[in-house]
């Protein structure tokens, strides 16, 4: 195997104590501005279902996003590993992108539905 | 004649070894992931489509603030945090015994993977007792039940599709977790015996268990978003 020298092994430790750094860091924020909005912003739900509620959901959506990077990239090994390697496996995911829309709008077509019908 | 350019030995894609630089082994195990990355996708993508046609949908502050041994406190949010870090702290100890056994250090490679089964063995305890709240905790007189079992949180405010989506997925994911762990146990005995120690790629095994667990802590991150952010 791979003989790691103390300098690599040092390095490679290193980095793995700084990706856990950031998904602390990111998870903590997430639960901090959630609960801000929760007790302070918006304790009565009025906001539900507006644009700052959305912007919000954004936010999450995103640094979920940045936690799964430092996942694959770091924990997975994905940086290190070759690009052919990298691309075979994520590119099938971007398939995901048009799944999740088309998926989240019907769901809202069914709620129309049923509005309209009243059922 | 016989002669050709197919043994070009400087292009990676012209055969005679991995293209990708990985073990046939590790690279099915990336494929595996991948299929299974598409069937948690349709899963927490179906939790979306419901959500979005649902009329009214389950406040995750109200349903999820209980904490353990404080039965009077709400926490939202509070619970799953503690279990996000237990698994997150879990695939860290994985990781770094996959970096020991890159260097052969069997003690080091015991170390720290007793750590990560340690820490997928709470998380599995924390969903244990989570679950059991949800279906025995809260009260009874709006519990919904399925197949003979009390779907706590379901009143008229919250659609049945919440209980059934919520114990599906993090029924699934916690069947990851426990398979997980399993494995972990199993890669640890081989490396406590010295069957990884004297195999021709010593620790690759370690690599290919710690895979499939950081996968499992990724999956959380969706789960994490889907129920409890959203």
């Amino acid at each position: 195997m791979e003989n790691l020298s103390d300098a690599e092994y040092k390095s490679q430790v290193r980095a793995v104590w700084i990706a856990t750094g950031w998904l602390s860091l990111i998870t903590i924020i997430e639960v901090v501005i959630a609960l801000i909005w929760l007790y302070v912003y918006d304790p009565e739900g009025n906001l539900n279902g507006t644009m700052k509620r959305y912007l919000l959901n954004a936010f999450f959506v995103g640094a979920s996003l940045l936690k799964a990077y430092f996942i694959v990239g770091e924990f997975m090994h994905v940086k290190y590993e070759t690009r052919a390697l990298a691309i075979t496996i994520l590119a099938p995911t971007m398939f995901l992108i048009w799944f999740i829309i088309a998926f989240l709008w019907e769901g809202g077509a069914w709620l129309g539905m049923r509005n309209f019908w009243g059922i | 004649m016989a002669s050709s350019s197919a043994v070009d030995a400087k292009g990676a894609w012209n055969g005679g070894k991995s293209p990708f630089n990985v073990s046939y082994g590790k690279l099915m195990m990336w494929y595996f992931l991948l299929s299974d990355a598409f069937t948690f996708s349709a899963l927490l993508i179906t939790y979306g489509a419901l959500r979005f046609s649902a009329p009214t949908w389950a406040d995750p502050n109200h349903v999820f603030n209980a904490m353990p041994f404080f039965p009077s406190l709400k926490a939202p949010l509070g619970f799953v945090s503690i279990m996000t870090f237990i698994l997150i702290l879990s695939s860290v100890f994985v990781v770094l015994a996959v970096i020991e056994g890159h260097r052969d250090n069997r003690k080091g490679v015991l170390f720290w993977m007793t750590g990560g089964i340690i820490g997928g063995a709470m998380f599995l305890g924390c969903q244990a007792w989570e679950w059991m709240h949800l279906i025995n905790g809260l009260s009874h007189a709006h519990g919904m039940s399925f197949m003979g079992i009390n779907f706590g949180p379901g009143t008229e405010d919250y659609p049945i599709q919440f209980a059934y989506l919520f114990f599906l997925i993090t029924g699934f994911h916690g069947f990851h977790v426990f398979s997980g762990v399993c494995l972990n146990i199993w890669a640890w005995w081989n490396t406590y015996t010295g069957e990884f120690g004297s195999r021709n790629n010593h620790y690759e095994m370690i690599e290919k268990v710690g895979l499939y667990w950081h996968f499992v802590d990724l999956v959380w991150v969706f789960v994490f978003l889907a129920f409890y952010l959203l």
